[in-house]
């Protein structure tokens, strides 16, 4: 058991339930196209997906560098905003929502882990992990904070600064940023991009196990083969379309 | 060194306008800094050349001899006659002029002949001669007589007695500078004229005085010297174009120090600007350090490579308050010759151009010298991780020698240049430590935020975290806001304490009116005309005579001439009344009043300042010149005089009896309703017209818009610590730009909605500007409280508005740079920090 929380029942997801949830996408994408401007005229990065993810489902999502992998993850989070199509997750249109709702959305429903953490660095990791609970209004933050941060085996370090940690530290502490509120939908960009080999391997195995654990589901951008093979599913993206 | 050179050159090459717009604050601080030393110092240096070219003609003459009511002796004339000299008399009096409309306003009167002005020009609007004007009882006053009466060029207005036609406007004049026009603008009239007004009754208060043009070869000083001799008794004041020039000098040296300190406080809270900006820059650079370092280069190179950059690129900022300084002046010398009172000869001036490049200079140094001691403590190790400029480096002790020996130099050349030498340390302690206490501020207020209760509000708790996070700007912010906000709150402080000074003390106890020059024989008639308005109250009227101190105790009166005292007694005619019984609030201090039917040797009661400064008390004797005779006065009493309250009263009061017989006018006050005044003024005028009225409140007023202007120019002065605070303050947060625009992005990825975004940095930075606002506003009493209480010697009291004032001054910038940092951070495209690196 990962997590001991409090009032909450730890969910264990079989593969049954997972075949369930299956027929209940939890994102659909439709017709996405993203259009950026430049000097030399308009760049078409995202030039029409359909995309669906089902709940409890892990999917990996590769391809070549300016493929459009980021761009799409940046769209399903609700980070960037589709110059058309459409984007709904657990039932929610997040591509009619305003910047605030959109905010207000990613505190309960998503977890977004990065390559470069992106932590707060004049926060300590305990701070850094309790910061989405908090902006929820969740009075026992701190405590799930600490929880979080113990279950990815940091517990010894949860005053640290960022610019304290090592990078496997830091991007444990992301991990346990991204789980600790229970998201529904996990969105991690190359979370072992900027890692050593066995400390990616440390941080892949945390996050599939904790996927599996709440029954997450989680799209994985990865350039290693053989952790898209580990992923339910694999999506292959080449020039903004997926194939 | 040539490599150094080399390196430095291929940076700003590469740097190209980046490393321009990197140092912007660095240049925008400088600038202002040295702008204001040049300008200051210019400015300086133009009315100096300016007053010594036109001496003559500021005093209107080589030589001016100001008198007394009584005409100049023919044995003056003659000995001036005798050298050569052509002489102008000119006659001055307080007097009312009258419009057709019956609206009539005070004035200085001037009456002059016709060799008027000796030297320098009269300028009238339209331009024609002032003989021509003054010609067939024409008149020209200053513009503001025109506009307060209404009149247009060919009214026929009245001066006393006499009608005039009013021929021109009166655009400027020799020897105006000393005019403040409290007593009225100049109203010039021929001295043909004179007579025909009545004014010039005995005992009038009428000054007379001669402007002398002395042939070449005959020294001025010569002829002063000789008139000092031969009619000392007389107590003329004598001033030569060489040695009037000095007091105005002096004043102008005084302004310029204070204003040259004033823009050294600016370019040291620039220089804080300075370190943040240098600071910033090398840390875009720790990249390039790092590789220099790697590939071998020493830490003494590395410092030579940048420092050059840093001058370089510090010079243009010089270079550009230079222009402002110096050239603006030259530029705009026409525009700016209009609003001075002196003439000024505006140029390109090599000296003061020359020390504000020097403090630009050595600013730079002093501030830029331990950033750049820092980014020598850069290894090439960095490069292989995060390279940026170390927070804190220990430092290098030559470094800290040299920064200490430059501080030095600095001082040095501030007190040397600024003629005031308590003055100006007092100046730089007052700054340095108003800025070291903004920094302890900093760190409490950092301190008390970590310390504080977790509040429930995450955006309360990730503002209050801001303030004392590693790296957090507080104390910077807090200092930039510092030196600008203390001065601006401490000229405000004081100038409401004026005000209130003014408004409690003088017109509780100050009359409506002073009506002098009334003759003996129109007492009664004054008296009746007052008893026709039912609010004429508190009348008084005593006798005045003119009286010159000629000798005190025997010794010759001049010999105090420079006393601070009593000078002021000495130096011309005073007034002097006699009265059988004490003025009422009379309060002695030491003697006795004489018996109310005494008729003894005449007596005095004495002010107790000026018998102070006289060194004399009761049974001394004071001899005094009424109308050419001279009288011993024997001190019976002293008096506290509280002259502040305006109400009339005398430094001399002599006994009845032999002063009685003399030829003397009266003087009274009265006070009445502000709804009858002007009907007053019209009835006395009308029936009395050599007797002129003096409204107490216009004068009030003209003391109240001097002293408006005066704060205005010393917020003007304030303010430019202000904006360079504002410059620092904006250069503390663009350096932490990124930082929060980071900060905000990933806080949005989290679910954090704008306005608990926006919450948390208008909590840092709203706590910024109560904490600082607070404590300019205790720094700028207390510096107030020592101007009003210890300078001025007045009560100082708290006034809770201007501090409040001050308190909304610093919310406001700092919530204004607050919401603008905000909107920056929350416009920041989250693509872009977020994508991987």
């Amino acid at each position: 058991m990962l997590f001991q929380r409090k009032n909450r029942a730890h969910v264990t997801i079989n593969s049954s339930t997972l075949l369930a949830a299956a027929l209940n996408p939890l994102v659909i994408a439709r017709g996405l196209t993203l259009t950026v401007p430049s000097d030399a005229g308009p760049v078409n990065i995202l030039r029409g997906v359909d995309f669906s993810l089902n709940q409890g489902e892990a999917v990996g999502l590769v391809g070549p560098s300016g493929s459009g992998k980021t761009s799409l993850l940046m769209l399903l989070a609700g980070l960037e905003r589709a110059t058309s199509g459409s984007v709904s997750i657990a039932g929610t249109e997040i591509t009619k929502l305003g910047e605030d709702a959109l905010a207000r959305f990613r505190r309960r429903q998503i977890g977004i882990v990065f390559q470069a953490f992106h932590l707060i660095p004049t926060m300590t990791a305990l701070e850094n992990v309790a910061v989405p609970m908090e902006l929820a209004g969740d009075a026992d933050a701190m405590d799930r904070a600490r929880e979080a941060l113990a279950s990815v085996g940091l517990g010894h370090r949860l005053t640290h600064l960022p610019g304290q940690l090592s990078g496997g530290e830091q991007q444990r502490t992301a991990l346990a940023r991204a789980y600790a509120p229970r998201p529904r939908l996990l969105l991690a960009d190359e979370p072992t991009g900027n890692l050593d080999q066995a400390t990616g391997q440390m941080v892949i195995e945390l996050m599939f196990e904790q996927q599996r654990s709440f029954g997450t589901t989680l799209l994985l951008i990865t350039h290693d083969p053989a952790i898209a093979e580990r992923c339910d599913r694999k999506c292959q993206m080449a020039d903004g379309l997926l194939s | 060194m040539k490599l150094a050179f080399r390196y430095a050159w291929r940076e700003l090459r590469g740097g190209g306008i980046a490393s321009l717009y990197q140092f912007r604050i660095v240049l925008a601080c400088l600038a202002l800094g040295v702008a204001a030393i040049a300008l200051v110092g210019t400015l300086r240096a133009s009315l100096t050349r300016g007053i010594a070219e036109q001496s003559a003609a500021l005093l209107g003459g080589d030589l001016a001899i100001d008198g007394n009511a009584e005409p100049f002796p023919m044995a003056l004339r003659q000995m001036l006659a005798q050298h050569g000299a052509q002489v102008s008399e000119l006659v001055r009096m307080s007097s009312l002029i009258a419009a057709p409309n019956g609206e009539r306003t005070l004035i200085n009167l001037k009456a002059v002949d016709r060799l008027y002005p000796l030297k320098g020009a009269v300028r009238l609007s339209p331009a024609m001669s002032l003989s021509a004007a003054l010609a067939g009882h024409g008149l020209v006053a200053e513009q503001i007589v025109l506009d307060r009466l209404r009149l247009t060029r060919g009214d026929i207005v009245k001066i006393g007695d006499a009608s005039f036609h009013l021929s021109a406007a009166l655009l400027s004049q020799p020897d105006a500078t000393a005019n403040l026009g409290l007593f009225g603008p100049t109203v010039l009239i021929s001295s043909d004229d004179l007579a025909a007004t009545h004014l010039v009754q005995p005992g009038a208060l009428i000054d007379r005085s001669l402007r002398v043009s002395l042939p070449r070869g005959v020294p001025a000083t010569t002829i002063a010297a000789l008139i000092q001799q031969n009619f000392a008794d007389q107590g003329y004041r004598v001033r030569t174009s060489n040695d009037d020039a000095p007091g105005v000098d002096r004043t102008i040296d005084q302004v310029s120090q204070f204003l040259t300190l004033v823009g050294l406080a600016s370019l040291l809270v620039g220089g804080i600007g300075v370190a943040v900006g240098v600071e910033a820059w090398l840390a875009a650079r720790a990249r390039s350090i790092a590789i220099l370092r790697c590939l071998g280069a020493s830490a003494e190179l590395i410092m030579a490579v940048y420092l050059l950059q840093c001058l370089a690129l510090a010079g243009l900022g010089i270079l550009a308050g230079l222009v402002v300084g110096g050239v603006v002046p030259w530029l705009a010398g026409d525009w700016l010759a209009s609003l001075l009172p002196v003439p000024a000869h505006f140029g390109i001036y090599p000296e003061p151009l020359s020390l504000a490049a020097f403090y630009g200079v050595m600013t730079t140094l002093v501030f830029a010298l331990a950033p750049l001691g820092r980014a020598t403590a850069l290894s090439g190790a960095d490069l292989f991780r995060d390279a940026t400029l170390p927070a804190r480096a220990p430092p290098r002790s030559v470094l800290v020698l040299i920064i200490g020996l430059l501080v030095l130099v600095l001082v040095f050349v501030a007190v040397r240049t600024s003629g005031q030498s308590g003055l100006a340390l007092g100046f730089a302690g007052g700054a340095a430590v108003t800025l070291l206490l903004f920094r302890l501020a900093g760190g409490a207020l950092a301190g008390l935020a970590a310390r504080l209760p977790r509040p429930r509000s995450i955006a309360l708790r990730l503002g209050l975290a801001a303030l004392h996070r590693p790296g957090a700007d507080t104390r910077l912010m807090l200092t930039a806001l510092g030196l600008g906000l203390t001065s601006l709150a401490a000229i405000v402080c004081t100038e409401a304490n004026l005000r209130a000074i003014i408004a409690s003390q003088i017109p509780a106890a100050a009359p409506s009116f002073y009506f002098i020059d009334i003759q003996p024989d129109q007492v009664d008639q004054f008296q009746t005309i007052l008893a026709r308005f039912s609010s004429v109250r508190d009348v008084t009227i005593v006798p005045n005579l003119r009286a010159r101190i000629v000798a005190v105790d025997g010794i010759p009166a001049a010999r105090f001439a420079d006393n601070p005292q009593a000078g002021w007694a000495v130096r011309g005619d005073r007034g002097l009344t006699y009265a059988a019984l004490p003025p009422n609030g009379t309060q002695l201090l030491q003697g006795s009043w004489w018996p109310a039917d005494y008729d003894g040797k005449p007596l005095l009661s004495l002010d107790q300042g000026l018998a102070q400064g006289l060194g004399v008390g009761v049974g001394d004797v004071i001899t005094v010149n009424v109308l050419g005779r001279e009288i011993g006065l024997t001190i019976a009493s002293t008096r506290r005089i509280e002259w502040r309250s305006l109400s009339m009263n005398y430094a001399m009061v002599a006994s009845p009896g032999m002063l009685e017989g003399a030829p003397h006018s009266n003087i009274a006050t009265l006070r009445s309703d502000a709804s009858q005044d002007g009907a007053i003024l019209r009835a006395v005028a009308d029936a009395l017209p050599n007797v002129t009225g003096i409204h107490v409140a216009d004068i009030l007023a003209a003391v109240a818009a001097l002293v408006r202007k005066l704060a205005t120019a010393l917020a003007a002065t304030g303010a430019i610590g202000l904006v360079s605070g504002g410059l620092v303050l904006a250069g503390a947060i663009a350096a932490g730009q990124q930082r929060r625009a980071r900060e905000a992005v990933i806080l949005k990825t989290l679910g954090a909605t704008t306005g608990q975004i926006r919450l948390a940095f208008l909590v840092e930075f709203g706590a910024i500007g109560v904490v600082g606002g607070v404590l300019a506003a205790a720094i700028g009493s207390a510096a107030s409280f020592a101007v009003v209480h210890r300078v001025m010697g007045e009560d100082w009291r708290a006034t809770p508005e201007p501090l409040l004032a001050t308190l909304a001054v610093s919310i406001a910038v700092t919530l204004a740079f607050g919401l603008l940092s905000t909107r920056g951070a929350l416009s920041a495209p989250p693509a872009a920090f977020l994508r991987n690196e």
